[in-house]
């Protein structure tokens, strides 16, 4: 029986990309409360960047970095011209202006001529020929780039928050901005720095995931509902909850896909199975698993 | 009473029934007949293209009224309305096509199948608040499209389609379809606009804005949150499966799409451009989402022809999210209160004129 590793592999390869969006979405979580809904939107628009650069000719590699600037900058400018704004508004308005940009967003990149279509990257020459086979299962260069360049991302992240002076700085906004704004942090800009990060992490997860398995709109923003059960399970506010997470959850949908499709009519169960465990964990530990704990039970 | 139950020229309330009275001059209760007497006559005078879009602005204002019901006066976000409506819609085409109900009684089976699996929903609101909530609304929306999909007595998604009524002995046909249901639904829209006007009156109503506002200091004066969460859900579920169970006849068909992700953010946007927590903004907000659509629509097909764009943009699927997220991010950042604080003011000026305050 070689289905249970394949599905895990599976699972990892998969789950890694959920871990590297799900980060991008934390880390605006972690920072500002704020539940960002135009993430999926923010992937694609970094995947058709680096695309459209490599459809001019840009080198691969240099096409991603720029993409991962450019969402960088865009992050940043979500977070000044419109969110903002929205400190100290109800939390249904903040939810709703960030819905509304997913669809602005949604709507400027059908004007471009890459909303419609499906694409696939010009793979560059290290990722090609022949990968390797792990339990049976034929795993690509692409695939096994894919996966390290997340956990890099990801490792690097979860330094820069325990190590560096700036991550210490979000961290300690995160935790109490009235005392972080006392020992004279600039609140503001933390924000502006963790929507910009999400940005970067974004563009980075949208390439990975160009890579693997084609670029098209519904496909990458389709990421940004896929995050929540990941950070749910992981628990919103969590660096390492996002990676756990998104490998849990990558594995699980697996799993289902490979286990339950044969039983229920018309099989599919990959795309409901996440939602059905977030409904499960929010009912028992809505908190997650390494999320901090501030339900009341009313 | 007041001086003069004709204008209103400054609060002469002694008795606490008179405080009570929804229309404190005759003015305000003529303008309400003479509002509902003007709607009753619009499709003689509107254009059959046009009364297609009165009847969805009208369908979707009873929907967004439980929208508001339960975001709006209570605070419970709620990104799972459409489905809701779904489950509204996929009743009612039971109960008319398999136990061959007429569909007055098959429109209120679909509300009280809204109401039951809201409730049911709203469960986890006794424990989760604010985004969690929003959370779960969202994975019972994905959920419910993803079992209609897979479920072969729901047509898989696919249509099932509803018999044609006949109403007074009017049958409904092909040509007169949009006039008949619109004789059908204004009524369901008043009825149901005006019985959450007199139920917000209530304790119980009052006891839902209690809770927005403050859940902790609402228990502490003996009001139950849970029960109130639980009520609220129920009473906006209710609304949605009317509207589903209407929303299915009207289209003679039931089809998922109908019931998507992207119609509860659309319900979510008409709920927050027409005013949050206020009924005539239940109204104004589908009156401004359909004529913006319906504009960015026909206005797209014009620019179509204009060949400002490269080939492969097809420019409606662009415009039209674009001018919908920002009609949504324009309203938040400039003007919270929605079109309802516009209707106030606008309200407030003609009461005052020709005094400035």
């Amino acid at each position: 029986m070689e289905l249970l590793p394949q599905l895990l592999i599976a699972g990892v390869v998969i789950g890694s990309v959920y871990a590297l969006a799900a980060l991008g979405f934390v880390l605006i979580y972690k920072s500002s409360r704020v539940i960002n809904f135009a993430h999926g939107q923010i992937i694609a628009t970094g995947a058709f960047i680096a695309f459209a650069l490599t459809q001019r000719g840009v080198n691969f590699w240099l096409a991603g970095l720029i993409a991962m600037l450019a969402t960088f900058l865009l992050g940043m400018l979500i977070e000044r011209v419109f969110l903002r704004r929205m400190v100290g508004q109800p939390i249904i308005a903040v939810i709703m202006v960030t819905i509304g940009l997913s669809s602005v967003i949604d709507g400027l990149i059908h004007l471009t001529p890459y909303g419609a279509g499906t694409f696939a990257f010009e793979r560059p020459a290290l990722l090609t020929g022949q990968g390797i086979e792990l339990f049976g299962l034929p795993l690509s260069k692409t695939q096994i780039a894919g996966v390290l360049m997340a956990l890099g991302l990801l490792g690097g992240f979860t330094y820069f928050f325990n190590k560096s002076t700036l991550g210490i700085t979000m961290r300690a906004v995160a935790d109490d901005q009235m005392a972080a704004m006392s020992v004279g942090t600039s609140v503001e800009r933390v924000f502006a720095l963790a929507w910009a990060a999400a940005g970067l992490t974004a563009a980075a997860a949208g390439v990975i995931l160009g890579l693997m398995s084609g670029l098209t709109l519904g496909g990458l923003a389709g990421i940004g509902l896929k995050v929540f059960p990941v950070v749910i399970l992981g628990g919103l506010d969590s660096v390492v909850g996002a990676i756990v997470g998104g490998m849990l959850i990558g594995i699980l949908e697996n799993l289902s896909a490979g286990y339950l499709d044969g039983i229920v009519p018309g099989g599919g169960t990959r795309e409901v199975f996440p939602f059905i465990i977030l409904i499960i964990v929010l009912l028992i530990r809505p908190y997650g698993l390494f999320g901090t704990k501030e339900i009341e039970r009313v | 009473m007041p001086a003069s139950r004709f204008t209103q020229t400054g609060n002469y309330r002694t008795k606490y029934q008179q405080d009570q009275t929804i229309f404190a001059t005759y003015s305000e209760q003529l303008s309400l007949i003479v509002l509902i007497g003007l709607l009753l006559l619009l499709p003689l005078i509107l254009p059959k293209t046009m009364l297609r879009d009165v009847n969805m602005i009208m369908i979707y204002a009873v929907a967004v009224i439980g929208l508001n019901i339960t975001t709006g006066y209570t605070g419970l976000i709620n990104i799972g309305q459409a489905a809701f409506m779904g489950v509204g819609a996929y009743a009612t085409a039971l109960a008319a096509t398999r136990l061959n109900l007429p569909f007055f009684l098959a429109i209120p089976i679909g509300g009280l199948a809204g109401a039951l699996v809201g409730t049911f929903v709203g469960l986890p609101s006794l424990r989760l608040k604010y985004l969690y909530l929003a959370v779960a609304t969202l994975a019972f929306q994905i959920i419910f499209e993803w079992g209609v999909g897979h479920t072969p007595l729901l047509a898989q998604g696919g249509a099932i389609s509803l018999p044609q009524v006949q109403v007074f002995g009017v049958k409904a046909t092909f040509f007169n379809h949009n006039f008949v249901w619109y004789y059908l639904i204004l009524p369901v829209l008043v009825v149901m606009g005006l019985l959450w006007r007199n139920v917000l009156r209530t304790k119980h109503g009052r006891s839902l804005i209690a809770v927005r506002d403050n859940d902790r200091a609402a228990a502490a004066m003996g009001i139950n949150p849970g029960t109130a969460k639980i009520m609220a859900f129920m009473i906006g579920s209710f609304y949605a499966g009317i509207a589903g169970g209407l929303f299915a006849y009207f289209q003679k068909a039931v089809v998922i799409e109908d019931y998507g992700l992207h119609i509860s953010i659309q319900l979510l946007a008409m709920a927050i451009v027409g005013g949050l927590g206020s009924l005539p903004g239940s109204f104004l907000g589908p009156l401004f989402i359909v004529t913006l659509d319906r504009l960015v629509g026909n206005g797209s097909q014009w620019l179509g022809t204009q060949n400002l764009f490269p080939a492969g943009v097809d420019v409606a699927t662009a415009l039209r999210p674009l001018s919908f997220g920002l009609a949504i991010v324009l309203f938040l950042m400039f003007e919270p209160r929605g079109l309802a604080n516009w209707w106030r003011l606008s309200r407030l000026y003609f009461k005052k004129w020709p005094y400035k305050f």
